[in-house]
């Protein structure tokens, strides 16, 4: 009769340090749902990129078809299509990265002042609980989505809008946003500064109260102001945070923030010229059903906004990791 | 001897740390300055106050005196007819809001499970494949199929097209969540406790869910409160993969109905025959929209912090 010890030595060998088998086996049933998951949303559509180069054509299937399903039989029966989809994508192509790119660098810009200025301000404040509510406040139209800021935008600049109310007070005559394309930039700026200058402060914030405080006491005493501190002390410690987030976020250049593009302007087609970004692009080619192949169209701007930005987060990923490897991501 | 130099050292040090407490007191920006700052951050907070402010006071409006005056920092004519409207009608909102607080609630329950138990897996030193699903899971952050193939995907060969699973199981897992659990497991749960309870005879899964989940709840919070965030502010998966009114989640409703009520009153004039008397009231509206936004308003000062520490982690790695 033996008895297991459970005070048994791990089993020696090349892998004594894992554990046995029964152990990886414990592990990998644990990882299973996560596996499942990600299988079915993130790596079933990757094939589907090749729709970039496919003449998409809605094919039926039939007995001896591979697939049943008729998007993965259609996928597989329609015609290579060259570049022609590409092409078709490149009369759009200047607009759809200036606006992509244009309204990313400018809101990296304009949101690196603000969050480490808010971070840096708000770290500084003599009453910290004061500092405190000013930050949860700041923080919180994070958790609002863009939908309800949409309805918020159409209170404020729509006919009857706060805005031309205002206006109407002081004898202007009221102004017709929904229409205009030289407001929507502005708009889109103050949305996203609205957004996420609490957000993106948390980081800068983070990194603050993790200096050493002997250094600004030295600085004190060899008489340095506190305007002094902030750009001797302070600011140089942050650059390489600062640095290297808008590294990373070059990575994402071509990804827009499809939720507040797309809803923002509240359908407005007179405005597409200002507000169409890749993704909004690749969902109107997408929702064109009357457009023959325009799941071809819409799958190169979706294949170039996938490759040229997994590219660019790999060569981003590559220069963080040179300077500052604990900051990349991989 | 030794122990009264010990007392010595204490109270040495006890003064060093007081006069740098001063030092550190005599180290702050000044009176003015910080009667400036705050200035600032008044004016900042009301900013954001504000478009918010709008839909509130707008909802409270009587629909007459919000036809006949627009919006305003205050209502001339008070009313909560709206909501009385809102809840009584309420077929849209209402069939909306049921979806939305299942598929939140299904959703964040399977997130945490989900990424609890992946992470925790990651998180050990002794999984033998923990680079690779690492790499598996990672990886889906850099590169994706597109929103075509995710579209056709996700209707037509997962089957989701049109029911309430669309509204939370896309959004149910996340490379991101699993790099901030993996990193809360490993600087809260000491190594030595699981150890310990393997030499006692535990094994891996009674170990995570007798020792480690405990430990780890502040974890669970974060992740679970990203997911439902995530699931209740959902607007794209609604959008992509759900046709028909009856699965509507509550963001996508009040997006569709927004986008009606300009169309139509744009259009008014040129249809002619519409009365934009009788159109669904604007104050109805705003009151969907403060339906909508209501209880993340209410719950967030408790879950802040929850999140302050998951983007503190992400950034970085996110």
């Amino acid at each position: 009769m033996s008895v297991v010890n459970p005070r048994k030595p791990a089993p020696r060998g090349k892998h004594a340090s894992q554990g046995g088998w029964k152990r990886q086996a414990a592990y990998l049933t644990m990882v299973l749902p996560g596996v499942i998951f990600l299988l079915m949303f993130s790596y079933l559509p990757m094939p589907g990129i090749v729709l970039a180069f496919k003449n998409y054509q809605m094919t039926v299937p039939t007995e001896t078809s591979l697939f049943k399903n008729v998007f993965l039989n259609s996928l597989v029966m329609s015609p290579w299509n060259g570049l022609n989809n590409f092409t078709y994508l490149l009369k759009d192509a200047p607009m759809l990265i200036r606006n992509t790119v244009g309204y990313n660098l400018l809101f990296m810009v304009v949101g690196v002042v603000l969050q480490v200025g808010l971070a840096v301000i708000i770290n500084e404040m003599r009453n910290r609980k004061t500092a405190k509510v000013y930050h949860t406040i700041a923080f919180m139209p994070y958790f609002i989505s863009w939908i309800v800021v949409m309805y918020a935008l159409y209170a404020m600049i729509s006919f009857s809008g706060f805005f031309n109310q205002v206006g109407a007070t002081l004898g202007h005559d009221p102004i017709k946003y929904y229409s205009q394309k030289q407001y929507w930039p502005w708009i889109f700026l103050l949305a996203n500064i609205w957004k996420y200058t609490g957000q993106g402060s948390i980081i800068y914030l983070a990194t603050l109260t993790g200096f050493d405080e002997q250094l600004y006491e030295a600085g004190a005493i060899d008489g340095a102001s506190k305007w002094q501190q902030f750009r001797y002390i302070t600011l140089p410690q942050l650059m390489p945070t600062i640095v290297m987030l808008q590294i990373l976020a070059v990575g994402r250049i071509f990804n827009g923030d499809f939720d507040m593009f797309y809803s923002l302007p509240n359908g407005s087609g007179t405005l597409r010229q200002v507000t169409t970004t890749i993704d909004v692009y690749v969902y109107d080619m997408l929702k064109k059903g009357n457009l023959r192949n325009s799941f071809g169209y819409a799958g190169a701007g979706a294949f170039f906004q996938s490759v040229v930005g997994f590219v660019l987060i790999l060569i981003t990923n590559k220069i963080v990791k040179k300077h500052q490897p604990e900051m990349a991501l991989f | 001897m030794t122990t009264v130099d010990r007392k010595e050292a204490k109270r040495l040090m006890k003064a060093e740390k007081e006069a740098a407490k001063h030092s550190m007191a005599r180290n702050q920006i000044s009176r003015g300055t910080n009667l400036l700052f705050n200035i600032l951050l008044i004016i900042f907070c009301i900013l954001i106050i504000f478009p918010l402010w709008i839909i509130i006071i707008s909802s409270i409006t009587s629909e007459s005196a919000l036809t006949t005056y627009g919006y305003r920092l205050w209502p001339l004519e008070f009313s909560t007819n709206a909501y009385t409207y809102l809840f009584r009608d309420g077929s849209i909102i209402l069939t909306a809001y049921k979806n939305t607080l299942i598929a939140t609630f299904a959703g964040t329950v399977l997130s945490v499970i989900t990424v609890g138990l992946y992470s925790y897996a990651l998180s050990r030193p002794d999984f033998r494949f923990k680079k690779f699903f690492t790499f598996f899971s990672f990886f889906t952050m850099l590169f994706g199929g597109g929103m075509v193939s995710y579209y056709n995907m996700t209707r037509s060969v997962l089957g989701l097209k049109d029911t309430v699973w669309a509204l939370f199981l896309p959004m149910a897992f996340s490379a991101y969540w699993v790099i901030i659990m993996r990193t809360f497991y490993q600087s809260t749960v000491p190594e030595a406790i699981i150890e310990s309870a393997r030499i006692d005879g535990s094994g891996e899964w009674r170990t995570l869910i007798q020792i480690v989940a405990p430990l780890a709840i502040p974890g669970f919070a974060t992740v679970g409160l990203f997911s439902a965030i995530g699931i209740w502010n959902d607007f794209r998966n609604c959008l992509l993969i759900n046709d028909s009114a009856q699965y509507f989640n509550l963001q996508y409703t009040i997006y569709q109905t927004m986008n009606n009520l300009r169309f139509l009153k744009e259009n008014a004039s040129r249809m002619g025959g519409v009365n934009v008397a009788n159109l669904p009231a604007e104050t109805f509206r705003m009151a969907m929209a403060v339906v909508t936004v209501g209880p993340i308003i209410m719950a967030y000062p408790f879950f802040q912090k929850y999140f302050v520490k998951g983007l503190t982690v992400g950034a970085v790695k996110g």
